[in-house]
């Protein structure tokens, strides 16, 4: 059944959680990484406000995460189960979970300067739910029917005085108003328990008793009358009715008499939600205490989530202006707000500023899928965000959009490769490991300059010193080994001076690239290099018999980096290629990271490692931007994201 | 009657050319925007509290400090605690006659004691959300959004920054780089401050607290060896930098200009040491301590931030 569910702010603070089996907080922590910090998911929105359903399951380890996210709030509601089960109304819970919470605690969640949100009492409304839907697990058409009710409870609430019967239950506790609840008799009951022993019936006896022995511990100080409410619920009868709200009967039900046997002949065809039965307000008196919290409840709840519903489907519908005074002056405090800043945003606010961002892209030569994703992003982050003191929208969108940047082009781990290089060929005395030569190997289609960047990398590392065996996998292309011959030399005599040792490896043209490429590093361990650079053939990404004979190279060589040359230039389909590369490796391995080269010719318009990043989640980590040994730099996230932004 | 007549003359009056009536026009076109912005905006609390920077890497505790703190004084438990996307500021207050003696436990509303208010910002420790934290420390009077939930609020001053570590995962040594890593960069932006003022005056002293936490774990390297393990790293990342390749976007030329833009402390020794940021005014200290379990506690972390707010 359900491991944990836990309701967590954005900043990291668990708000509420009821744990019935401990799950390794890493769980979630990667789910959080994964989702939401580094977007890994595919899914397009998956951070606006989505129901559970929508959005898709989260694996890991074992583990199954259904979720939701409140954005305007910044609170994700989480429930872990074990990828074995199938829990058919884990959506529903998820949902009604989020909008209960946030209807209850709204006003807390909004206060500045805290994280603190009294939710103790939250206990008794999350049993309730993981009750009813609990009941509801053996029927399949629960969620069905259960939508339709509540629809049916905001919208036609006035005229129909029979359908309003939960709220009426609700609020008609004072004994005078005497409310009328279809009381079904316990035989009925009975009856229902019976027709419904399916796999969810046994179910959910399962989980209520794990409820009852776990609910202990986790659930502390709420000893109230609900609490005493809770303590015996498997010898409660239940009854599953129409609007999907599991009336709870106690033993004292049995003392029912006549109203009991009058009310069961009314409760058969009463499923139906106008079934309404007279009760003494003195019988109403002689109930426990705890039945009275217990109705309160889920009555409660029930509104709470009805109100909710009739918010979204409000909202979907376009507001109708409250009178001409008053939409002129929100108009005219709109247009005054769009100068002074402090506004609220809007959708559409936003979409004629971000149909500008999205060209301004464009023209950057951000691939159009990209920036329309980026434009989503940033959309949807600012509906609802007020702009500051004396800030316009598009300089809110500009800042946001430079923060979205920085964060899709930021690598999750930096490199440093000169310690990357220290660490593998001269590993710490305490770790097990043994020394051998860091192997680097460059791929690539035709013509990008992968020779040229393998050569600048390599002059890299001879300026520091090491001792580097480059070896020549393009046994394909007439001339290539030559072409690196060409630069070793070069190489050779640059930094002669410096103390870098360099030497090339080849076997001609016609071998096997894998087996030159595994020859090389053994080669390499034996004659104790440092690092090995190893070239290959360029290849069309859409060729299928090259581009798979990658997974075999990268078995057989092992490198520690595979890095894939791009160019910048408008025009190639740079995405496709960069998309197909990262697949090419087999399922355990991918790129780790791209060198952009030629950027020195594009000017502003460096839109495709933009692209890049975007479609393979793989961080650019060099960037070539000259013909020298010595053009090659670090990507600075910051030098990208001005470049992009800038506008000239 | 009369009340028609007053009105017909102030009409009149106001239609007549003279200088109290144009005076009167203009002060109101002027004035009138300022009023409305102000109307507008009384919503956003002005509040001018100074504020604590919390940094650090992933997994350091920081959140859970910030809730152990928020917590404490009120005896409530300490929250669980997941990865952090976004920022968050926290109100706490440390009794300001006497800091030294403070404990974070006391609950200053009911002590009566005369207690100075200040904000615990709290940020996201993962890779990818560095760098708007970083953003906070750029300028020479480093300041913070007070109330980070809605934009707008007023500025904070950034009085101090405490840097989290986690010292059992230092011990496995696999942590330590990126730790360092992120720390230079704290170090680095706080020491360009001094290029980037503006004018003679010199930029705020910032103290930096490297707070080495876990130490109620066996594992756990002692504070003097994390202060040690911090200055060895730094110095070996100084060392690299140096040598590596130029960030994209800095020319030749600008490399002759700003050559010792990069170059961590003050002068060119050959090892890194925490005092050398002294010369920026930068202050650092390593203390230990722990946010749950029998350790060391939080008692010392919150003295150091109680004598600097
Ligand atoms: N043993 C021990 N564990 C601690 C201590 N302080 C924090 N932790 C645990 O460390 C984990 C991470 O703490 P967080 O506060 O969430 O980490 P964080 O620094 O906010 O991490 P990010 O938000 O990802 O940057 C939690 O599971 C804490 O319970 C401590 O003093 N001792
Ligand atoms: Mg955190």
């Amino acid at each position: 059944m359900l491991d944990t569910f836990e309701i967590l702010t954005t900043s990291g603070v668990v708000l509420w959680s009821r744990t019935y089996a401990a799950v390794s907080p890493s769980v979630v922590n990667n789910f959080i990484n994964d989702i939401f910090i580094e977007e890994k998911s595919s899914v397009a929105g998956a951070k606006n406000g989505a129901s559970a359903a929508e959005n898709p399951p989260y694996k890991h380890d074992q583990h199954t995460l259904r979720w939701t996210f409140e954005k305007e709030l910044g609170i994700i509601f989480v429930a872990v189960y074990r990828s074995l089960l199938h829990i058919s109304w884990i959506d529903q819970l998820v949902d009604n979970i989020r909008a209960i919470f946030v209807g209850l605690y709204r006003d807390e969640l909004t206060k500045p300067n805290t994280t603190i949100v009294e939710c103790l009492t939250f206990d008794q409304y999350f049993d309730q739910q993981l009750r009813e839907l609990e009941q509801a697990g053996g029927k399949s058409d629960t969620r069905a029917l259960k939508s339709e009710v509540l629809s049916e409870d905001t919208g036609d609430e006035p005229p129909s005085p029979p359908n309003n019967r939960g709220q009426q239950a609700l609020r008609g506790v004072s004994p005078g108003s005497s409310p009328n609840v279809s009381r079904p008799g316990t035989p009925s009951a009975s009856h229902l328990l019976v027709a419904k022993a399916g796999p969810g019936a046994k179910l959910s006896r399962r989980a209520r008793k794990m409820q009852n022995t776990t609910s202990a511990p986790a659930s502390s100080g709420d000893e109230g009358p609900a609490r005493k409410a809770k303590a015996k619920p498997v010898k409660r009868g239940r009854k599953w009715d129409a609007d999907g709200l599991a009336d709870e009967d106690d033993g004292v039900q049995l003392d029912y008499s006549v109203p009991t046997l009058t009310s069961d002949s009314e409760a058969e065809p009463g499923a139906r939600p106008g079934a309404v039965e007279e009760v003494d307000a003195s019988t109403w008196g002689s109930q426990t205490k705890g039945k009275f919290v217990l109705r309160d409840l889920g009555d409660e709840v029930n509104s709470i989530l009805a109100d909710a519903d009739a918010k979204k489907n409000a909202a979907t519908k376009t507001d109708a202006p409250s009178g001409l005074v008053g939409t002129g002056l929100s108009a005219i405090g709109g247009l005054f707000r769009n100068v002074v800043g402090g506004k609220v945003l809007t959708k559409q606010d936003l979409d004629k500023a971000m149909k500008g961002m999205e060209e301004h892209l464009l023209k950057k030569n951000v691939a159009r899928e990209a920036a329309i994703r980026l434009c989503e992003g940033v959309e949807k982050e600012l509906v609802g965000v007020k702009t500051g003191s004396f800030e316009s929208i598009n300089a809110r969108i500009q800042k946001a959009m430079e923060a979205s940047l920085t964060k899709m082009l930021t690598p999750t781990s930096s490199l440093d490769l000169l310690r990357e290089i220290d660490a593998i060929t001269s590993p710490s005395a305490t770790s097990l490991r043994k020394a051998r030569p860091y192997v680097m190997s460059i791929v690539g289609v035709n013509g990008v300059g992968k020779s040229t960047n393998l050569s600048k990398i390599c002059f890299f590392l001879l300026q520091n010193k090491y001792k580097v065996l480059i070896a020549a996998g393009d046994t394909f292309r007439s001339g290539a080994v030559e072409q690196l011959a060409v630069h070793v030399r070069n190489l050779k005599e640059l930094t002669a001076r410096e103390g870098g040792q360099v030497e090339l490896y080849q076997k001609g043209y016609g071998k096997d690239a894998a087996t030159v490429a595994k020859d090389a590093v053994a080669y390499a361990a034996q004659e104790g290099f440092n690092v090995v650079l190893i070239d290959t053939a360029g290849r069309r990404h859409n060729d299928q018999r090259l581009m798979s004979s990658l997974e075999k190279f990268a078995k057989f060589a092992q490198p520690d980096k595979i890095l894939m040359v791009g160019e910048a230039l408008v025009g190639t389909d740079s995405v496709a290629q960069a998309r197909n590369f990262n697949a090419a490796f087999g399922s355990g391995r991918s790129l780790d990271g791209f060198i952009i080269s030629k950027c020195d010719t594009v000017g502003d318009m460096v839109g495709t490692l933009v692209s890049i990043v975007h479609a393979t989640n793989v961080p650019v980590l060099f960037v070539g931007v000259g013909q020298h040994y010595s053009d090659l730099r670090n990507f600075s996230v910051k030098w990208a994201v001005e470049k992009l932004l800038s506008s000239a | 009657m009369s009340l028609q007549q007053t009105l017909k003359d102030l009409l009149e009056a106001s239609l007549t050319p003279s200088p109290t009536v144009i005076l009167f026009g203009l002060a109101f076109c002027l004035l009138a925007p300022i009023l409305l912005h102000f109307l507008y905006s009384t919503a956003t609390p002005y509040t001018t509290l100074p504020s604590v920077l919390l940094l650090g890497p992933p997994g350091a505790g920081k959140t859970a400090l910030t809730t152990l703190f928020e917590r404490g004084p009120l005896d409530l438990p300490l929250a669980k605690t997941h990865t952090s996307q976004v920022p968050s500021s926290i109100e706490l207050s440390i009794n300001s006659d006497d800091p030294s003696s403070a404990s974070y436990k006391t609950n200053l509303d009911e002590a009566g004691a005369t207690a100075k208010k200040f904000l615990l910002v709290d940020t996201p420790g993962h890779p990818k959300l560095r760098a708007s934290s970083l953003a906070h420390l750029n300028s020479a009077e480093p300041t913070i959004k007070s109330s980070l939930v809605s934009d707008g609020g007023a500025k904070s001053k950034i009085k101090a920054v405490v840097f989290m570590v986690d010292a059992a995962a230092l011990a496995d040594g696999d942590a330590l780089p990126s730790t360092a890593e992120y720390l230079y960069d704290v170090l680095l932006t706080l020491q360009k401050r001094f290029h980037s003022r503006n004018g003679s005056r010199a930029p705020a002293s910032m103290p930096v607290l490297v707070a080495a936490n876990k130490l109620d774990l066996f594992t756990a390297l002692p504070a003097a060896l994390v202060k040690s393990n911090l200055e060895a790293e730094l110095g070996r990342i100084r060392a690299a930098r140096s040598k590596g390749l130029l960030d994209s976007g800095v020319g030749q030329d600008d490399l002759a200009a700003g050559e010792e833009g990069d170059w961590l402390g003050g002068d060119g020794s050959e090892k890194f040491s925490f005092a050398q940021m002294m010369e920026f005014d930068v202050d650092v200290d390593v203390i230990g301590g722990s946010v749950t379990g029998d350790g060391p506690g939080a008692e010392k972390w919150w003295k150091w931030i109680g004598e600097r707010v």
